[in-house]
């Protein structure tokens, strides 16, 4: 039952997220003082181009027409026409990008469970220490890198400077892809692994306080042993909401890092469309991207119902 | 399973859920602000002992650092020292705005529809929020930017930036009016609430004298957070094609255009970067210091 109902509930934010694009998009293009065609396209456009978009954008239909013809292609899957690259569909430009995207993505967010969460365990353990202190300052320094600067940084030492992985670019298929992807997935670890340290120490110091792990001690049952099957798991059970959350910034980070390791994804689609001001182009990207999201966060919320058992029995 | 947002779980960066036992850190508050002005007194003052013009041609391309030159000179002979203190003045004004009008609107917004008892308004508001939130961030704000269009200008500022201040206008109030509609949904059990009501104030009185007070504060420490995402954004944007027009100098530009000379100057993106982070860490240590001891709403 509680299944059910969170898979209606994301889905309908699937559509209420369709819905937002494609009225939001229009209504804004309106409300744009001028002529937005030409506000888009820039003063050195050619008067055909900007009558061009002027009807794909569809400013000579009535604003409720035109929203409901974007949402009547959007219901077929038709995400639109390339502005730059006249007559292919949006979907086939940005299906590969999408691919590459969420490849790196997932790299990045296994790379940053691997380091975040012993590294949080850790630094639960040796509490009130030098090294827990060390440990919350790299992890406060680490957060406040954008990915782009973290990026950069590894570009220039690891990539330049020590020769350790490429400087860019992509393989295109799976087990080749492992010697471009891990740099830029570094990069993004270093937003994620410390946010997953943090919040893996503090679960794990709240499971430490609490009476099960003193009657586990009392028992003589090893600490080895506690740390493994009593810390482990309650400290484990709030990454799942965290990587959740944070699969948005986690998208924004690797477009950015893309465009910095040329990585053919979402972000060199975007940076590219940008140059060419392709409306339909980006508007694509857009709801792919979110799309992509609602339906990872129904997998975290599905996972969280699998392994929390306390969710099932408050519902 | 619920959408609703407590202050526990903001989404600043590195506090979701995270809550503290230890009592209030008064060193972290106080290295913060004191590396935020540095780089802001920094970022005012350079700029006016040293009047060299940003853009001027003033030595060699690519010399690195020296006394004259102390973050050495960029790929076409430019100060990158004057260029990154200019540059800052134009990122934090712009992070500044960025966050204050969504911090006063947001946190207005999520006031007032956490305290009407009319649940469709809660519903529309709330399902609109979600969906801003579910979408990356720096995209929606590049697909402002396209449709708001390059040519739009705020006076006094740059090329470019008006578009990017319009965009997170439009995306950001949603965090805010969510922080402020669940620490409303709080106070509304409170006694003093329902004391106003039977006094007979107006929905209105109660909102902006009994619950606004009270909400702020914790919209507030969002806000420092959200300013150096912002921060972040404005730096990035360059690196998508968008952002700060260069010659301006602009943190992100500079990066982004020492980006192709990484092996032979250095010191183009990383002296920027330095100060970026310096920045950077300043307000993580600040947020570490509000979120670790919130400031508690006087209660009459």
């Amino acid at each position: 039952m509680l299944v059910v109902r969170t898979t209606f509930a994301r889905a309908l934010q699937i559509v209420i997220v369709g819905l937002f694009v494609t009225v939001g998009t229009n209504l804004l293009v309106r409300l744009v003082p001028g002529d937005p065609a030409r506000a888009i396209l820039g003063e050195k456009a050619s008067p055909e181009v900007v009558r061009a978009l002027r009807h794909e954008l569809g400013l000579d239909q009535p604003v409720i027409q035109q929203i409901a013809r974007s949402l009547g292609r959007l219901v077929q899957g038709d995400l639109g026409t390339s502005f730059g690259y006249r007559g292919q569909e949006v979907a086939s430009l940005i299906g590969p990008g999408l691919g590459v995207t969420a490849g790196l993505a997932a790299v990045a967010i296994a790379l940053s469970l691997v380091v975040g969460v012993p590294g949080g365990l850790w630094l639960a353990l040796v509490r009130r220490t030098e090294a827990d202190l060390i440990g919350r300052l790299g992890t406060t320094v680490l957060l406040a890198l954008p990915s782009f600067m973290a990026a950069l940084i590894l570009l220039y030492f690891v990539s330049l400077k020590l020769g350790l992985a490429p400087a860019g670019g992509w393989a295109g298929s799976w087990p080749e892809n492992a010697r471009y992807v891990w740099l830029p997935a570094l990069a993004l670890t270093t937003y994620l692994g410390p946010l997953i340290a943090r919040t893996v120490r503090q679960a794990a110091l709240d499971a430490i306080g609490q009476p099960f792990v003193e009657a586990a001690r009392a028992r003589g049952v090893p600490r080895r042993r506690i740390v493994a099957c009593h810390v482990l798991p309650n400290a484990l059970l709030p990454v799942i909401t965290l990587v959740g959350f944070n699969a948005g910034i986690l998208v924004s980070g690797a477009v950015i890092v893309e465009t910095v390791f040329a990585v053919p994804g979402l972000g060199s689609r975007l940076l590219q469309a940008m140059s060419t001001r392709d409306l339909p182009v980006m508007q694509g990207i857009a709801l792919v991207t979110a799309v992509s999201i609602v339906l990872f966060n129904l997998l975290t919320d599905l996972l969280n119902i699998a392994v929390d058992p306390r969710i099932r029995r408050t519902h | 399973m619920s959408t609703e947002i407590t202050t526990a779980d903001i989404n600043v960066p590195g506090h979701v859920a995270v809550r503290r036992q230890i009592q209030p850190r008064r060193i972290e508050l106080h290295v913060g602000v004191g590396l935020i002005l540095a780089v802001v007194v920094a970022c005012l003052v350079i700029p006016i002992l040293d009047r060299t013009d940003p853009n001027a041609l003033v030595a060699l391309p690519l010399q690195p650092p020296s006394a004259e030159h102390p973050f050495g000179t960029d790929m076409v002979g430019r100060d990158v020292f004057i260029r990154v203190f200019t540059a800052g003045r134009l990122d934090i004004a712009l992070a500044a705005l960025g966050v204050l009008v969504p911090f006063i609107s947001g946190t207005v917004i999520g006031t007032v529809v956490g305290a009407s008892r009319r649940r469709l308004v809660d519903t529309v508001t709330m399902r609109l929020t979600d969906c801003v939130i579910a979408f990356p961030f720096v995209i929606l704000v590049l697909v402002i930017v396209v449709i708001i269009g390059a040519d739009t200008r705020i006076p006094l500022l740059p090329p470019g930036a008006a578009s990017v201040l319009v965009a997170v206008w439009i995306v950001n109030w949603t965090t805010y009016a969510r922080l402020a509609r669940a620490r409303t949904h709080v106070l509304r059990q409170e006694d003093f609430i329902s004391a106003a009501r039977l006094l007979g104030f107006s929905q209105a009185r109660i909102v902006a004298r009994h619950l606004l007070p009270s909400v702020w504060p914790t919209t507030a420490t969002y806000a420092v957070a959200d300013a150096l995402v912002l921060v972040s954004l404005i730096a990035a944007l360059p690196f998508l094609g968008a952002g700060i027009q260069p010659p301006t100098p602009e943190w992100g530009s500079i990066m982004y255009e020492g980006r192709g000379f990484l092996l032979q100057a250095w010191w183009i993106s990383f002296t920027t970067a330095g100060v970026l982070l310096v920045l950077g860490t300043g307000v993580m240590l600040v947020v570490d210091a509000l979120v670790s001891n919130p400031r508690r709403p006087r209660l009459p």
